[in-house]
C-alpha cells in the first residue's frame, strides 16, 4: 500500500512536470521558431526584401551612386515609353524568349521519351548523362567554348558547314544570325535539363493507364496520343512556365558569347539594364526598365496560369 | 482460293507492321544518337583541343579526340604569371564552400522551424519566403549593388556570400524532408527533455542526410557557376572567381593560343565532373522533386 501510494505520488508529480513543461513548452517553442528562421530571416530581408523596397523608390530618383541622389518624380517611367533602345532590347527577348523555349520544350519532351524507354542500364546512364551534363557546367565557360566553335575564322561550326557544301556564316557578328546563334547555344545547354524533369513527369505517369489503353487495343502512336500527352501536360505547363522565366532574364549566355552585338542585335533587356546602371551610372532609370521586366515577367506568368485551364489535365 | 489471298494480305500487313516498327525505331534511334552528339561534340572537342600544342591549336578540321596529350598546357596556365590560375580556383572554392556550409545551416533551421515547430506568424513567414523566390537576382541587381556598396562588403568575397547564405529554394527543399519524418519522433525527445536544438542538431537533421546531400550539391554547382554577381561586384583581379576570369582570360591568350584558355576552361570544369558523376543521382533528385534550381 505504501509503497503503491509512493510510486503514485511521483507518478502525478512527473504528471505535473510534464504539464507545466507543455505550458512553458507554448512560449518555448515559439522562441525556438524565431531563433530557427532568424537567420535566414535577417538574410531575405537584407537582401531581398530591402531591395525590392528599395527599386520602388529608386524608380523615382535619379542617382549615380557618387552624388547624392535627387527626386526626379515620374520622369524615369515617362521616359521609359520614348527608349526606343529599350524597345529593341524587348523585341529581342521576345523572339529569344520564344524560340529558346520552344526548341527547349520540344527537345525535352522528345529526349525524355526517348530515353524512358527499355534499354540496358548501361546505354540509358549513357545517354542521360551525355544530354544532361552541359546543363550543369558554366554557362559562362561554355559560352566560351561556344564562342570559339561559331567564330567566323577557322571556327568549328563553318568548318563542318563547309565541309557539306553549306557557305559559311557570321554567327556573332552578324546581326541577322547573333540571336538565332544565342538560341542554339541555350538550346544546347539547356535542353538535358528540360529533359531531366519531363523524364520525372514520363515516369510519373500511372503504368495501369496504358494496360487499360492496350487492353482497349491502342496502338503505339494512340498510347503517345491518349495517355502520355494529355498526362504530360502539368509537367509541360511547369517546364514552359520556368523556362520562359528564365529566357526573360537571361544574361551570361550573351554576355560572353556576344555582347549583345553586333549594334543591339542580340542585347538582351537585362543587358541593357547591366549598361544604363554599371556603364552609365543612372540607377534610377536602370531600375525603372528592370522593374518593368519583372511586371512583364509576372504578366507572362499570370497569362500563363488563365491559359492552362483550358490545356493542363490535372487528373 | 479466298483463304489464300486473305494469307497473303495479312502477311503484308505483317511485313507492313515490321517494317513501319523498325523505321520507327530506327528514327528514334537515329534522333537520339544525334542530339547526344550534338551535346557532347562541344565538350569533347573542348578536350581534345586543350591538349593539342598550342601552335596547332586553331588547325582544322577540328580533333574531336584527343590525338595528342601536351598535358603541359595545363601546366603553362597553373604557372601562367598574367593570369593567376591558382588563385582564382581557390577564390571560387572558397566562396562556394562558405556559401554551401552557409546554406545548409540556414535552410535546414528554418526548413526544420517551419515543418516542425507552431509559432504565430509561421505561414505568413513561410509565404514570404516563397514570394521572394519569384524574385530574380537580375530584377534587384542594382539595389543590391548600392546596399553592397553602403555595407562596404564592395570587392571583396563577402559580397559573394552573403546574399546567397539562404534560399527560398533550399528552405523549402528542407521543409519537405523533415515533414516527411514522423512527428513522434520530436515528441518523444521533447517528453524526455530535449531542448528543440538537441531535437534539431542530434535526432532530426541526421535522418535528413539525402535531403542536405541533394540541397548542397546543387548550391555548390550554382555558386561555382555564377556570373553576375562577380561581374558586379568584384573589381580587382586577385579576388576574381573562375567564370569571370576565365573571360579575361580569353582576353589576354584567345588571340594566339586557344588551347591554353581551353586548358584553363577545362581545369575550371573538372570538380564538376568530379561531383557530376559522383552525385548524379542527387542531382536529379533535387531537380526533379523542386524544379526550382536552373
Amino acid at each position: 500500500m505504501v509503497k503503491r501510494g509512493k510510486s503514485g505520488v511521483a507518478a502525478r508529480g512527473k504528471l505535473e512536470s510534464i504539464l507545466a513543461r507543455t505550458r512553458l513548452s507554448g512560449f518555448q517553442e515559439t522562441l525556438a521558431g524565431y531563433v530557427f528562421t532568424a537567420p535566414a530571416l535577417m538574410t531575405v530581408s537584407l537582401f531581398m526584401l530591402l531591395p525590392i523596397l528599395s527599386s520602388f523608390v529608386l524608380v523615382f530618383m535619379e542617382y549615380d551612386i557618387l552624388t547624392p541622389p535627387r527626386w526626379a518624380g515620374l520622369s524615369n517611367i515617362t521616359r521609359l515609353f520614348g527608349d526606343r533602345r529599350m524597345m529593341v532590347t524587348y523585341w529581342n527577348t521576345f523572339r529569344f524568349a520564344l524560340g529558346a523555349t520552344f526548341l527547349n520544350n520540344l527537345l525535352g519532351l522528345l529526349l525524355a521519351m526517348g530515353v524512358n524507354r527499355a534499354m540496358p542500364r548501361v546505354l540509358k546512364y549513357l545517354l542521360r548523362t551525355a544530354l544532361f551534363f552541359p546543363a550543369m557546367t558554366t554557362v559562362s565557360s561554355l559560352a566560351l567554348v561556344w564562342h570559339f566553335i561559331l567564330t567566323l575564322d577557322r571556327g568549328i561550326m563553318n568548318y563542318l558547314l563547309q565541309q557539306i557544301g553549306l557557305p559559311a556564316v557570321p554567327w556573332l557578328t552578324s546581326q541577322r544570325w547573333a540571336l538565332p546563334s544565342l538560341i542554339m547555344f541555350d538550346v544546347w545547354r539547356a535542353c538535358g535539363y528540360l529533359m531531366i524533369l519531363y523524364l520525372a513527369g514520363l515516369q510519373g505517369i500511372p503504368k495501369i493507364l496504358y494496360e487499360a489503353a492496350m487492353i482497349d487495343g491502342a496502338n503505339r502512336w494512340q498510347l503517345r496520343r491518349y495517355v502520355t500527352l494529355p498526362q504530360i501536360t502539368p509537367t509541360a505547363f511547369f517546364c514552359i512556365t520556368i523556362s520562359l522565366i528564365n529566357a526573360f532574364q537571361l544574361f551570361d549566355n550573351a554576355w560572353v558569347l556576344t555582347e549583345g552585338g553586333p549594334h543591339d542585335a542580340s542585347r538582351l533587356v537585362v543587358l541593357y539594364v547591366y549598361e544604363v546602371a554599371f556603364r552609365r551610372f543612372e540607377m534610377g532609370y536602370a531600375s525603372a526598365v528592370s522593374l518593368s521586366l519583372f511586371a512583364l515577367v509576372v504578366g507572362v506568368t499570370l497569362l500563363q496560369f488563365w491559359g492552362a485551364r483550358k490545356w493542363v489535365h490535372y487528373d | 482460293m479466298k483463304k489464300g489471298i486473305a494469307e497473303r494480305r495479312s502477311w503484308w500487313r505483317r511485313a507492313g507492321r515490321f517494317l513501319g516498327y523498325h523505321a520507327g525505331e530506327a528514327i528514334v534511334w537515329f534522333f537520339m544518337i544525334g542530339v547526344a552528339v550534338f551535346e557532347i561534340a562541344p565538350i569533347s572537342w573542348l578536350f581534345s583541343t586543350s591538349l593539342v600544342e598550342p601552335a596547332h591549336s586553331f588547325d582544322l578540321p577540328p580533333k574531336f579526340f584527343p590525338t595528342a596529350f601536351h598535358w603541359e598546357n595545363y601546366l603553362a596556365v597553373l604557372n601562367s604569371t598574367e593570369i593567376d590560375f591558382v588563385r582564382f580556383f581557390w577564390n571560387s572554392l572558397r566562396v562556394a564552400a562558405t556559401v554551401t556550409g552557409a546554406q545548409l545551416l540556414t535552410c535546414s533551421m528554418a526548413g526544420f522551424a517551419f515543418a516542425r515547430l507552431r509559432f504565430p506568424g509561421r505561414a505568413p513567414l513561410f509565404f514570404l519566403f516563397l514570394a521572394s523566390m519569384m524574385v530574380p537576382f537580375q530584377v534587384v541587381m542594382i539595389p543590391t549593388f548600392i546596399i553592397i556598396r553602403v555595407l562596404g562588403m564592395m570587392d571583396t568575397h563577402w559580397s559573394l556570400i552573403l546574399p546567397s547564405a539562404t534560399s527560398a529554394f533550399g528552405i523549402f527543399l528542407m521543409r519537405q524532408q523533415f515533414m516527411t519524418l514522423p512527428e513522434e519522433l520530436m515528441e518523444a525527445a521533447r517528453m524526455d527533455g530535449a531542448s528543440f536544438l538537441r531535437v534539431y542538431a542530434q535526432i532530426l537533421l541526421p535522418l535528413v542526410g539525402p535531403g542536405l546531400s541533394a540541397l548542397a550539391v546543387l548550391t555548390f554547382l550554382a555558386s561555382w557557376n555564377s556570373f553576375m554577381a562577380p561581374l558586379l561586384f568584384i573589381r580587382t583581379w586577385e579576388r576574381f572567381t573562375l567564370p569571370l576570369a576565365l573571360v579575361q582570360l580569353k582576353g589576354y591568350m584567345g588571340m594566339g593560343n586557344r588551347a591554353h584558355v581551353l586548358a584553363g576552361v577545362m581545369m575550371s570544369v573538372f570538380p564538376l565532373m568530379v561531383l557530376f558523376l559522383l552525385a548524379q543521382r542527387h542531382i536529379l533528385q533535387g531537380i526533379s522533386t523542386t524544379g526550382l534550381k536552373y
